[in-house]
Protein backbone atom coordinates (compact mmCIF):
# COMPACT_ATOMS: atom_id res chain seq x y z
CA UNK A 1 0.00 0.00 0.00
CA UNK A 2 1.44 3.40 -0.91
CA UNK A 3 2.56 5.37 2.11
CA UNK A 4 0.30 8.33 1.39
CA UNK A 5 -2.80 6.14 1.13
CA UNK A 6 -1.80 4.36 4.34
CA UNK A 7 -1.45 7.71 6.11
CA UNK A 8 -4.86 8.84 4.86
CA UNK A 9 -6.50 5.70 6.22
CA UNK A 10 -4.64 6.08 9.50
CA UNK A 11 -5.96 9.61 9.82
CA UNK A 12 -9.50 8.57 8.96
CA UNK A 13 -9.45 5.70 11.46
CA UNK A 14 -8.15 7.92 14.24
CA UNK A 15 -10.82 10.45 13.41
CA UNK A 16 -13.49 7.74 13.46
CA UNK A 17 -12.19 6.43 16.77
CA UNK A 18 -12.22 9.97 18.12
CA UNK A 19 -15.84 10.49 17.04
CA UNK A 20 -16.94 7.09 18.34
CA UNK A 21 -15.40 7.71 21.76
CA UNK A 22 -16.70 11.27 21.86
CA UNK A 23 -20.14 9.78 21.34
CA UNK A 24 -19.55 7.57 24.37
CA UNK A 25 -18.49 10.62 26.37
CA UNK A 26 -21.63 12.57 25.50
CA UNK A 27 -23.93 9.59 26.06
CA UNK A 28 -22.36 9.16 29.47
CA UNK A 29 -21.48 5.64 28.41
CA UNK A 30 -17.78 5.70 29.26
CA UNK A 31 -18.85 4.73 32.77
CA UNK A 32 -20.19 1.46 31.38
CA UNK A 33 -16.67 0.44 30.50
CA UNK A 34 -14.22 1.98 32.95
CA UNK A 35 -13.92 3.15 36.52
CA UNK A 36 -14.89 6.76 37.00
CA UNK A 37 -11.43 7.88 37.94
CA UNK A 38 -10.00 6.91 34.55
CA UNK A 39 -12.54 9.01 32.70
CA UNK A 40 -10.36 12.13 32.74
CA UNK A 41 -7.38 10.18 31.48
CA UNK A 42 -9.47 8.64 28.72
CA UNK A 43 -10.82 12.03 27.72
CA UNK A 44 -7.28 13.34 27.39
CA UNK A 45 -6.49 10.29 25.28
CA UNK A 46 -9.51 10.96 23.09
CA UNK A 47 -8.44 14.55 22.46
CA UNK A 48 -4.96 13.30 21.67
CA UNK A 49 -6.44 10.97 19.05
CA UNK A 50 -7.81 14.05 17.30
CA UNK A 51 -4.41 15.75 17.48
CA UNK A 52 -2.77 12.72 15.92
CA UNK A 53 -5.42 12.57 13.20
CA UNK A 54 -4.80 16.22 12.42
CA UNK A 55 -1.05 15.59 12.29
CA UNK A 56 -1.56 12.72 9.85
CA UNK A 57 -3.86 14.78 7.62
CA UNK A 58 -1.16 17.46 7.50
CA UNK A 59 1.42 14.84 6.63
CA UNK A 60 -0.73 13.57 3.76
CA UNK A 61 -1.10 17.11 2.42
CA UNK A 62 2.62 17.81 2.73
CA UNK A 63 3.48 14.54 1.03
CA UNK A 64 1.22 15.44 -1.87
CA UNK A 65 2.88 18.82 -2.25
CA UNK A 66 6.31 17.27 -1.98
CA UNK A 67 5.52 14.81 -4.71
CA UNK A 68 4.26 17.54 -7.02
CA UNK A 69 7.48 19.47 -6.59
CA UNK A 70 9.92 16.60 -6.79
CA UNK A 71 7.93 14.43 -9.17
CA UNK A 72 9.40 11.59 -7.30
CA UNK A 73 7.63 9.10 -5.11
CA UNK A 74 8.92 8.12 -1.71
CA UNK A 75 6.33 5.42 -1.44
CA UNK A 76 8.51 2.56 -2.57
CA UNK A 77 10.63 1.96 0.51
CA UNK A 78 8.40 1.51 3.51
CA UNK A 79 4.82 0.84 2.79
CA UNK A 80 3.50 -0.43 6.14
CA UNK A 81 1.29 -3.43 6.52
CA UNK A 82 -2.39 -2.65 5.91
CA UNK A 83 -3.26 -5.27 8.54
CA UNK A 84 -2.68 -2.54 11.15
CA UNK A 85 -5.54 -0.61 9.62
CA UNK A 86 -7.93 -3.54 9.46
CA UNK A 87 -7.37 -4.36 13.10
CA UNK A 88 -7.89 -0.78 14.21
CA UNK A 89 -11.31 -1.13 12.61
CA UNK A 90 -12.27 -3.91 15.06
CA UNK A 91 -13.08 -1.75 18.10
CA UNK A 92 -15.17 0.50 15.90
CA UNK A 93 -17.08 -2.44 14.45
CA UNK A 94 -17.63 -4.08 17.82
CA UNK A 95 -18.66 -0.77 19.33
CA UNK A 96 -21.11 0.05 16.59
CA UNK A 97 -22.54 -3.35 15.63
CA UNK A 98 -23.04 -4.84 19.09
CA UNK A 99 -25.53 -2.83 21.14
CA UNK A 100 -23.84 -1.20 24.12
CA UNK A 101 -24.84 -2.55 27.50
CA UNK A 102 -23.29 -2.38 30.94
CA UNK A 103 -22.39 -5.63 32.72
CA UNK A 104 -25.59 -7.46 33.68
CA UNK A 105 -26.94 -10.85 34.78
CA UNK A 106 -25.18 -12.66 31.96
CA UNK A 107 -21.92 -11.20 33.24
CA UNK A 108 -22.73 -12.34 36.76
CA UNK A 109 -22.99 -15.93 35.62
CA UNK A 110 -19.63 -15.64 33.89
CA UNK A 111 -17.82 -13.73 36.58
CA UNK A 112 -19.44 -14.86 39.80
CA UNK A 113 -21.09 -13.06 42.66
CA UNK A 114 -20.07 -12.57 46.23
CA UNK A 115 -22.19 -11.78 49.23
CA UNK A 116 -19.37 -11.17 51.65
CA UNK A 117 -15.94 -9.99 50.67
CA UNK A 118 -13.10 -7.67 51.56
CA UNK A 119 -12.89 -5.82 48.24
CA UNK A 120 -10.92 -3.07 49.93
CA UNK A 121 -8.22 -2.72 52.50
CA UNK A 122 -9.56 -2.92 56.03
CA UNK A 123 -8.01 0.33 57.20
CA UNK A 124 -10.34 2.54 55.18
CA UNK A 125 -13.38 0.80 56.52
CA UNK A 126 -14.23 2.37 59.86
CA UNK A 127 -16.33 5.10 58.25
CA UNK A 128 -18.89 2.50 57.27
CA UNK A 129 -20.09 1.87 60.79
CA UNK A 130 -21.03 5.45 61.30
CA UNK A 131 -23.10 5.90 58.15
CA UNK A 132 -26.85 5.70 58.45
CA UNK A 133 -27.99 2.19 57.60
CA UNK A 134 -30.25 3.50 54.87
CA UNK A 135 -27.36 5.35 53.23
CA UNK A 136 -25.29 2.20 52.75
CA UNK A 137 -25.15 0.79 49.27
CA UNK A 138 -24.86 -2.88 48.37
CA UNK A 139 -21.07 -2.81 48.49
CA UNK A 140 -21.08 -1.22 51.94
CA UNK A 141 -23.30 -3.98 53.32
CA UNK A 142 -21.19 -6.68 51.73
CA UNK A 143 -18.04 -5.20 53.23
CA UNK A 144 -19.62 -4.76 56.63
CA UNK A 145 -20.69 -8.38 56.76
CA UNK A 146 -17.18 -9.43 55.85
CA UNK A 147 -15.34 -7.36 58.42
CA UNK A 148 -17.71 -7.39 61.37
CA UNK A 149 -17.39 -10.33 63.73
CA UNK A 150 -20.61 -9.59 65.58
CA UNK A 151 -23.47 -9.16 63.14
CA UNK A 152 -26.27 -8.98 65.70
CA UNK A 153 -26.41 -5.16 65.81
CA UNK A 154 -27.29 -5.13 62.11
CA UNK A 155 -30.27 -7.41 62.37
CA UNK A 156 -33.46 -5.39 61.98
CA UNK A 157 -31.66 -2.30 60.65
CA UNK A 158 -33.39 -0.55 57.79
CA UNK A 159 -31.74 -0.88 54.38
CA UNK A 160 -32.47 0.84 51.11
CA UNK A 161 -30.36 -0.18 48.15
CA UNK A 162 -30.42 0.17 44.38
CA UNK A 163 -29.29 -2.61 42.07
CA UNK A 164 -30.38 -4.94 39.31
CA UNK A 165 -32.24 -8.23 39.70
CA UNK A 166 -30.10 -11.32 39.43
CA UNK A 167 -31.66 -14.78 39.73
CA UNK A 168 -29.57 -17.63 41.00
CA UNK A 169 -30.61 -21.27 41.12
CA UNK A 170 -29.13 -21.70 44.56
CA UNK A 171 -31.72 -19.37 46.06
CA UNK A 172 -35.06 -20.61 47.27
CA UNK A 173 -38.41 -19.47 45.91
CA UNK A 174 -39.43 -15.94 46.72
CA UNK A 175 -35.80 -14.81 46.69
CA UNK A 176 -33.47 -13.10 44.27
CA UNK A 177 -30.31 -11.04 44.41
CA UNK A 178 -30.21 -7.31 44.17
CA UNK A 179 -26.81 -6.89 42.64
CA UNK A 180 -24.22 -4.35 41.51
CA UNK A 181 -20.94 -4.72 39.68
CA UNK A 182 -17.76 -3.47 41.31
CA UNK A 183 -15.20 -2.02 38.95
CA UNK A 184 -11.61 -1.40 39.95
CA UNK A 185 -10.33 -0.59 36.54
CA UNK A 186 -12.44 -1.60 33.59
CA UNK A 187 -15.23 -4.02 32.71
CA UNK A 188 -12.64 -6.79 32.48
CA UNK A 189 -12.22 -6.92 36.24
CA UNK A 190 -15.87 -6.30 37.07
CA UNK A 191 -17.06 -8.35 39.98
CA UNK A 192 -20.63 -8.68 41.18
CA UNK A 193 -21.75 -8.22 44.76
CA UNK A 194 -25.28 -8.93 45.82
CA UNK A 195 -27.71 -9.02 48.69
CA UNK A 196 -30.40 -11.67 48.90
CA UNK A 197 -33.88 -10.15 48.78
CA UNK A 198 -36.81 -11.92 50.37
CA UNK A 199 -40.07 -10.76 48.82
CA UNK A 200 -43.42 -12.43 48.26
CA UNK A 201 -43.69 -10.78 44.86
CA UNK A 202 -40.12 -11.89 43.92
CA UNK A 203 -41.19 -13.65 40.73
CA UNK A 204 -42.75 -10.57 39.20
CA UNK A 205 -39.39 -8.90 38.55
CA UNK A 206 -37.55 -9.69 35.35
CA UNK A 207 -33.82 -10.26 35.63
CA UNK A 208 -31.72 -7.14 34.99
CA UNK A 209 -34.54 -4.86 36.07
CA UNK A 210 -33.16 -1.97 38.11
CA UNK A 211 -34.93 -1.73 41.44
CA UNK A 212 -34.79 0.04 44.75
CA UNK A 213 -35.33 -2.35 47.62
CA UNK A 214 -36.31 -1.09 51.06
CA UNK A 215 -36.70 -3.35 54.04
CA UNK A 216 -35.12 -4.74 57.16
CA UNK A 217 -31.81 -6.55 57.30
CA UNK A 218 -31.29 -10.10 58.45
CA UNK A 219 -28.37 -12.54 58.45
CA UNK A 220 -28.32 -15.74 56.42
CA UNK A 221 -25.61 -18.15 55.51
CA UNK A 222 -24.77 -18.23 51.81
CA UNK A 223 -21.90 -20.32 50.47
CA UNK A 224 -20.93 -20.91 54.07
CA UNK A 225 -20.47 -17.22 54.74
CA UNK A 226 -22.72 -15.04 56.87
CA UNK A 227 -24.42 -12.76 54.38
CA UNK A 228 -26.93 -9.95 54.47
CA UNK A 229 -30.54 -10.50 53.47
CA UNK A 230 -33.22 -7.86 53.04
CA UNK A 231 -36.81 -8.64 53.96
CA UNK A 232 -38.37 -6.33 51.42
CA UNK A 233 -41.14 -3.99 52.43
CA UNK A 234 -41.23 -2.08 49.18
CA UNK A 235 -39.59 -2.73 45.83
CA UNK A 236 -39.87 -0.03 43.20
CA UNK A 237 -38.59 -0.12 39.66
CA UNK A 238 -36.07 2.65 38.98
CA UNK A 239 -34.24 3.72 35.83
CA UNK A 240 -30.71 2.41 35.36
CA UNK A 241 -28.38 4.80 37.19
CA UNK A 242 -25.98 6.92 35.13
CA UNK A 243 -23.22 5.22 36.99
CA UNK A 244 -24.18 1.55 36.89
CA UNK A 245 -21.18 0.30 38.85
CA UNK A 246 -19.82 0.85 42.33
CA UNK A 247 -16.15 1.46 43.01
CA UNK A 248 -14.17 -0.15 45.77
CA UNK B 1 9.86 -3.35 4.53
CA UNK B 2 9.21 -5.58 1.57
CA UNK B 3 5.83 -6.71 0.44
CA UNK B 4 6.66 -10.37 1.13
CA UNK B 5 7.20 -9.76 4.84
CA UNK B 6 4.07 -7.64 4.81
CA UNK B 7 2.00 -10.43 3.41
CA UNK B 8 3.65 -12.94 5.71
CA UNK B 9 2.76 -10.82 8.69
CA UNK B 10 -0.71 -10.32 7.33
CA UNK B 11 -1.25 -14.03 6.99
CA UNK B 12 0.10 -14.59 10.47
CA UNK B 13 -2.46 -12.16 11.81
CA UNK B 14 -5.18 -13.95 9.93
CA UNK B 15 -3.99 -17.21 11.50
CA UNK B 16 -4.23 -15.58 14.92
CA UNK B 17 -7.78 -14.55 14.22
CA UNK B 18 -8.69 -18.03 13.05
CA UNK B 19 -7.08 -19.53 16.17
CA UNK B 20 -9.10 -17.14 18.28
CA UNK B 21 -12.26 -18.17 16.51
CA UNK B 22 -11.48 -21.88 16.88
CA UNK B 23 -10.67 -21.36 20.53
CA UNK B 24 -14.01 -19.70 21.14
CA UNK B 25 -15.86 -22.48 19.29
CA UNK B 26 -14.02 -25.17 21.28
CA UNK B 27 -14.68 -23.43 24.55
CA UNK B 28 -18.29 -22.91 23.60
CA UNK B 29 -18.70 -26.62 23.01
CA UNK B 30 -17.13 -27.48 26.38
CA UNK B 31 -19.31 -25.26 28.53
CA UNK B 32 -22.99 -26.09 29.14
CA UNK B 33 -25.51 -25.80 26.36
CA UNK B 34 -27.60 -23.23 28.20
CA UNK B 35 -24.94 -20.88 26.92
CA UNK B 36 -26.28 -20.91 23.40
CA UNK B 37 -29.66 -19.73 24.59
CA UNK B 38 -28.13 -16.50 25.72
CA UNK B 39 -25.50 -16.15 23.06
CA UNK B 40 -26.65 -12.62 22.46
CA UNK B 41 -26.07 -11.60 26.05
CA UNK B 42 -22.68 -13.32 25.86
CA UNK B 43 -21.91 -11.21 22.84
CA UNK B 44 -22.87 -8.13 24.82
CA UNK B 45 -20.60 -9.21 27.64
CA UNK B 46 -17.79 -9.81 25.18
CA UNK B 47 -18.24 -6.35 23.67
CA UNK B 48 -18.36 -4.64 27.06
CA UNK B 49 -15.26 -6.40 28.38
CA UNK B 50 -13.38 -5.85 25.14
CA UNK B 51 -14.20 -2.15 24.96
CA UNK B 52 -13.46 -1.90 28.67
CA UNK B 53 -9.91 -3.12 28.19
CA UNK B 54 -9.44 -1.12 25.01
CA UNK B 55 -10.77 2.18 26.33
CA UNK B 56 -8.89 1.83 29.60
CA UNK B 57 -5.58 0.94 27.94
CA UNK B 58 -5.83 3.39 25.04
CA UNK B 59 -4.55 6.50 26.87
CA UNK B 60 -1.70 4.53 28.45
CA UNK B 61 -0.66 3.15 25.10
CA UNK B 62 -0.84 6.63 23.56
CA UNK B 63 1.29 7.96 26.40
CA UNK B 64 3.87 5.23 25.86
CA UNK B 65 4.05 5.77 22.12
CA UNK B 66 4.22 9.54 22.61
CA UNK B 67 7.21 9.19 24.93
CA UNK B 68 8.69 6.77 22.44
CA UNK B 69 8.27 9.35 19.70
CA UNK B 70 9.81 12.07 21.86
CA UNK B 71 12.75 9.80 22.69
CA UNK B 72 13.31 9.14 19.01
CA UNK B 73 13.17 12.80 18.12
CA UNK B 74 14.96 14.38 21.04
CA UNK B 75 17.15 11.85 22.86
CA UNK B 76 20.74 11.80 21.77
CA UNK B 77 22.52 8.48 21.33
CA UNK B 78 25.66 9.83 23.01
CA UNK B 79 23.70 10.99 26.03
CA UNK B 80 22.30 7.51 26.47
CA UNK B 81 25.74 5.93 26.18
CA UNK B 82 27.09 8.29 28.81
CA UNK B 83 24.40 7.44 31.36
CA UNK B 84 24.07 3.72 30.92
CA UNK B 85 26.96 1.39 31.38
CA UNK B 86 27.74 -1.32 28.87
CA UNK B 87 28.66 -3.77 31.64
CA UNK B 88 25.75 -6.15 32.28
CA UNK B 89 25.19 -5.82 36.03
CA UNK B 90 25.15 -2.01 36.26
CA UNK B 91 23.17 -1.88 33.02
CA UNK B 92 20.51 -4.28 34.31
CA UNK B 93 20.23 -2.41 37.60
CA UNK B 94 19.98 0.96 35.88
CA UNK B 95 17.40 -0.44 33.50
CA UNK B 96 15.28 -1.82 36.33
CA UNK B 97 15.29 1.57 38.05
CA UNK B 98 14.52 3.59 34.91
CA UNK B 99 10.79 3.32 35.53
CA UNK B 100 11.15 6.25 37.89
CA UNK B 101 12.14 8.42 34.93
CA UNK B 102 9.64 6.95 32.44
CA UNK B 103 6.40 6.29 34.33
CA UNK B 104 4.80 3.90 31.85
CA UNK B 105 2.69 0.81 32.39
CA UNK B 106 2.87 -2.46 30.54
CA UNK B 107 1.25 -1.24 27.34
CA UNK B 108 3.40 1.83 27.03
CA UNK B 109 6.66 0.25 28.09
CA UNK B 110 6.94 -2.02 25.07
CA UNK B 111 7.13 0.56 22.27
CA UNK B 112 9.29 2.74 24.50
CA UNK B 113 11.74 -0.07 25.21
CA UNK B 114 12.03 -0.83 21.54
CA UNK B 115 12.75 2.79 20.82
CA UNK B 116 15.39 2.90 23.53
CA UNK B 117 17.02 -0.19 22.03
CA UNK B 118 17.01 1.63 18.74
CA UNK B 119 18.88 4.45 20.47
CA UNK B 120 21.55 2.07 21.64
CA UNK B 121 20.31 0.95 25.06
CA UNK B 122 22.19 -2.23 26.07
CA UNK B 123 20.10 -5.41 26.07
CA UNK B 124 20.26 -6.19 29.82
CA UNK B 125 19.16 -2.66 30.65
CA UNK B 126 16.28 -2.74 28.18
CA UNK B 127 15.00 -6.12 29.32
CA UNK B 128 15.21 -5.14 32.98
CA UNK B 129 13.40 -1.90 32.16
CA UNK B 130 10.72 -3.74 30.22
CA UNK B 131 9.93 -6.05 33.12
CA UNK B 132 10.42 -3.70 36.06
CA UNK B 133 9.00 -0.40 34.82
CA UNK B 134 5.33 -1.46 34.91
CA UNK B 135 5.71 -1.94 38.68
CA UNK B 136 8.62 0.25 39.68
CA UNK B 137 7.17 3.62 38.78
CA UNK B 138 5.51 6.27 40.92
CA UNK B 139 1.97 5.72 39.63
CA UNK B 140 1.91 2.00 40.30
CA UNK B 141 3.68 2.24 43.65
CA UNK B 142 1.11 4.79 44.69
CA UNK B 143 -1.87 2.73 43.56
CA UNK B 144 -0.50 -0.37 45.25
CA UNK B 145 -0.06 1.51 48.48
CA UNK B 146 -3.58 2.89 48.13
CA UNK B 147 -4.88 -0.66 47.93
CA UNK B 148 -2.66 -2.49 50.39
CA UNK B 149 -1.10 0.28 52.45
CA UNK B 150 2.62 0.84 52.94
CA UNK B 151 3.10 -2.73 54.04
CA UNK B 152 4.73 -6.01 53.13
CA UNK B 153 2.61 -6.48 49.99
CA UNK B 154 4.03 -3.31 48.46
CA UNK B 155 7.64 -3.95 49.47
CA UNK B 156 7.61 -7.55 48.32
CA UNK B 157 5.93 -6.60 45.08
CA UNK B 158 8.49 -3.95 44.22
CA UNK B 159 11.42 -5.99 45.52
CA UNK B 160 10.52 -9.18 43.69
CA UNK B 161 9.72 -7.33 40.46
CA UNK B 162 13.09 -5.59 40.50
CA UNK B 163 14.86 -8.85 41.33
CA UNK B 164 13.18 -10.82 38.55
CA UNK B 165 13.72 -7.97 36.07
CA UNK B 166 17.44 -7.76 36.88
CA UNK B 167 17.90 -11.53 36.69
CA UNK B 168 16.15 -11.79 33.32
CA UNK B 169 18.16 -8.78 32.15
CA UNK B 170 21.36 -10.58 33.08
CA UNK B 171 20.21 -13.73 31.30
CA UNK B 172 19.94 -11.64 28.17
CA UNK B 173 23.45 -10.25 28.76
CA UNK B 174 24.94 -13.45 27.35
CA UNK B 175 23.57 -12.46 23.96
CA UNK B 176 26.11 -10.17 22.36
CA UNK B 177 24.26 -9.35 19.18
CA UNK B 178 20.96 -7.52 19.79
CA UNK B 179 19.71 -8.42 16.33
CA UNK B 180 19.42 -12.04 17.48
CA UNK B 181 16.88 -10.89 20.02
CA UNK B 182 15.17 -7.90 18.48
CA UNK B 183 13.14 -7.61 15.37
CA UNK B 184 14.07 -4.61 13.26
CA UNK B 185 11.80 -1.58 13.59
CA UNK B 186 9.70 -1.94 10.51
CA UNK B 187 8.22 1.48 10.40
CA UNK B 188 10.95 3.92 11.27
CA UNK B 189 9.59 7.16 10.03
CA UNK B 190 11.61 9.03 7.45
CA UNK B 191 14.95 7.60 8.40
CA UNK B 192 16.22 8.53 4.98
CA UNK B 193 14.90 12.06 5.06
CA UNK B 194 15.94 13.08 8.52
CA UNK B 195 19.39 11.61 8.82
CA UNK B 196 20.69 14.92 10.12
CA UNK B 197 18.42 15.00 13.10
CA UNK B 198 20.31 17.73 14.91
CA UNK B 199 19.62 20.23 12.15
CA UNK B 200 15.86 20.00 12.69
CA UNK B 201 14.09 22.72 14.60
CA UNK B 202 12.22 21.99 17.81
CA UNK B 203 8.88 22.20 16.03
CA UNK B 204 9.97 19.79 13.33
CA UNK B 205 11.16 17.32 15.91
CA UNK B 206 7.83 17.57 17.69
CA UNK B 207 6.01 16.93 14.42
CA UNK B 208 8.22 13.92 13.82
CA UNK B 209 7.53 12.63 17.35
CA UNK B 210 3.77 12.86 16.74
CA UNK B 211 4.07 10.93 13.51
CA UNK B 212 6.06 8.17 15.22
CA UNK B 213 3.49 8.17 17.99
CA UNK B 214 0.67 7.64 15.50
CA UNK B 215 2.52 4.87 13.69
CA UNK B 216 3.33 3.04 16.87
CA UNK B 217 -0.19 3.44 18.13
CA UNK B 218 -1.35 1.51 15.09
CA UNK B 219 1.44 -1.01 15.27
CA UNK B 220 1.09 -1.75 18.99
CA UNK B 221 -2.63 -1.03 19.14
CA UNK B 222 -3.13 -3.95 16.84
CA UNK B 223 -1.77 -6.28 19.52
CA UNK B 224 -3.67 -4.50 22.22
CA UNK B 225 -6.86 -5.10 20.24
CA UNK B 226 -6.15 -8.74 19.48
CA UNK B 227 -5.11 -9.31 23.09
CA UNK B 228 -8.21 -7.60 24.42
CA UNK B 229 -10.36 -9.74 22.12
CA UNK B 230 -8.69 -12.89 23.36
CA UNK B 231 -9.01 -11.84 26.99
CA UNK B 232 -12.65 -10.84 26.54
CA UNK B 233 -13.36 -14.11 24.73
CA UNK B 234 -11.79 -16.16 27.52
CA UNK B 235 -13.67 -14.21 30.16
CA UNK B 236 -16.94 -14.61 28.34
CA UNK B 237 -16.69 -18.34 27.85
CA UNK B 238 -14.71 -19.58 30.85
CA UNK B 239 -16.62 -18.73 34.00
CA UNK B 240 -14.22 -17.12 36.42
CA UNK B 241 -16.03 -18.90 39.22
CA UNK B 242 -14.83 -22.26 37.98
CA UNK B 243 -11.27 -20.99 38.00
CA UNK B 244 -11.62 -19.66 41.51
CA UNK B 245 -13.20 -22.92 42.64
CA UNK B 246 -10.05 -24.90 41.92
CA UNK B 247 -7.93 -22.22 43.51
CA UNK B 248 -7.07 -23.89 46.77
CA UNK B 249 -3.90 -25.59 47.90
CA UNK B 250 -0.38 -24.25 48.20
CA UNK B 251 0.54 -24.67 44.55
CA UNK B 252 -2.81 -24.52 42.79
CA UNK B 253 -3.78 -21.22 44.35
CA UNK B 254 -0.64 -19.62 42.93
CA UNK B 255 -1.19 -21.21 39.53
CA UNK B 256 -4.77 -19.94 39.45
CA UNK B 257 -3.69 -16.41 40.29
CA UNK B 258 -1.00 -16.54 37.61
CA UNK B 259 -3.59 -17.76 35.11
CA UNK B 260 -5.90 -14.94 36.16
CA UNK B 261 -3.09 -12.43 35.68
CA UNK B 262 -2.73 -13.63 32.10
CA UNK B 263 -6.44 -13.79 31.32
CA UNK B 264 -7.56 -10.56 32.95
CA UNK B 265 -4.92 -8.53 31.08
CA UNK B 266 -5.45 -5.50 33.26
CA UNK B 267 -3.15 -2.54 33.45
CA UNK B 268 -0.50 -2.59 36.15
CA UNK B 269 -1.58 0.84 37.34
CA UNK B 270 -4.79 -0.62 38.73
CA UNK B 271 -4.21 -4.33 39.23
CA UNK B 272 -3.65 -3.82 42.95
CA UNK B 273 -7.32 -2.93 43.37
CA UNK B 274 -8.31 -6.02 41.46
CA UNK B 275 -6.00 -8.14 43.60
CA UNK B 276 -7.72 -6.71 46.63
CA UNK B 277 -10.93 -8.46 45.69
CA UNK B 278 -9.13 -11.78 46.12
CA UNK B 279 -7.99 -11.09 49.66
CA UNK B 280 -9.78 -13.59 51.85
CA UNK B 281 -10.17 -16.07 49.02
CA UNK B 282 -6.49 -16.33 48.24
CA UNK B 283 -3.31 -16.42 50.29
CA UNK B 284 -0.76 -13.62 50.52
CA UNK B 285 1.68 -15.57 48.37
CA UNK B 286 -0.81 -16.17 45.56
CA UNK B 287 -1.86 -12.54 45.43
CA UNK B 288 1.75 -11.41 45.52
CA UNK B 289 2.58 -13.65 42.57
CA UNK B 290 -0.40 -12.14 40.71
CA UNK B 291 0.93 -8.64 41.38
CA UNK B 292 4.47 -9.50 40.34
CA UNK B 293 3.70 -11.58 37.28
CA UNK B 294 0.69 -9.73 35.88
CA UNK B 295 2.57 -6.57 34.87
CA UNK B 296 5.25 -8.62 33.15
CA UNK B 297 3.14 -11.04 31.17
CA UNK B 298 -0.45 -11.14 30.01
CA UNK B 299 -2.24 -11.81 26.77
CA UNK B 300 -1.90 -8.39 25.23
CA UNK B 301 1.69 -7.80 26.30
CA UNK B 302 2.71 -11.21 24.98
CA UNK B 303 1.32 -10.31 21.58
CA UNK B 304 3.17 -7.00 21.74
CA UNK B 305 6.41 -8.74 22.77
CA UNK B 306 6.16 -10.84 19.64
CA UNK B 307 6.20 -7.67 17.61
CA UNK B 308 9.43 -6.48 19.22
CA UNK B 309 11.38 -9.68 19.92
CA UNK B 310 12.03 -12.93 18.13
CA UNK B 311 10.11 -15.92 19.35
CA UNK B 312 12.78 -17.52 21.52
CA UNK B 313 13.47 -14.40 23.59
CA UNK B 314 9.73 -14.01 24.13
CA UNK B 315 9.67 -17.54 25.54
CA UNK B 316 12.38 -16.53 28.02
CA UNK B 317 10.56 -13.31 28.85
CA UNK B 318 7.48 -15.32 29.78
CA UNK B 319 8.93 -18.47 31.31
CA UNK B 320 11.53 -17.02 33.67
CA UNK B 321 9.16 -14.52 35.32
CA UNK B 322 6.49 -17.23 35.43
CA UNK B 323 8.69 -19.74 37.21
CA UNK B 324 10.12 -17.16 39.58
CA UNK B 325 6.69 -15.75 40.48
CA UNK B 326 5.43 -19.29 41.00
CA UNK B 327 8.37 -20.12 43.26
CA UNK B 328 7.96 -16.92 45.21
CA UNK B 329 4.23 -17.48 45.67
CA UNK B 330 4.77 -21.06 46.79
CA UNK B 331 7.56 -20.06 49.14
CA UNK B 332 5.21 -17.61 50.83
CA UNK B 333 2.44 -20.18 51.00
CA UNK B 334 4.71 -22.72 52.69
CA UNK B 335 6.80 -20.55 54.95
CA UNK B 336 4.61 -17.56 55.73
CA UNK B 337 1.02 -18.67 55.32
Amino acid sequence: MPQRLYRSFQALLLLALFLFLMGKVFNNQLLWYINQRFVILTQIGIVFLAILAQRLFTEVRLARERNQVEEHDHDHDHAPSPVNLWIMLIPLLIGILIPAKPLDSAAVSAKGLTTSSALISSNSNSRLFETESEQRNILDWVKLFYFEKDLNPFIGQKASVVGFVYRDESLSEGQFFVSRFILSCCAADGYAVGIIVNAPQADTFEKDTWIKVTGSVDVVSFDGKPSPLIRAETIEIVPQPDQPYLYP
Amino acid sequence: MTSTTASRRASRTVIWLILLFVLIIVLASIVPSSLFLNLVSRLNLFATVFLGIFIEAMPYLLFGTLISGLVEAFLDRDLMARFISKRPVPAAITGALMGLVFPVCECGVIPLTRRLFHKGLPLPAGIAFLLAAPVFNPIVIFSTSAAFGWGPMLWWRVGLSLLIAIIVGLVFAVEQDPSNVLRPILLSVHDHEHTHNETLSFGDKLQQALLICADEFFEMGRYLILGAMLAAGLQTFIPQTSLLAIGSGQIFSVLVMLALAIILSICSTVDAFVALSFVGTFSFGSILSFLVFGPMVDIKSTLMYLQVFHRKPVAYLILIPFLMSLLAGMAFNYFAP
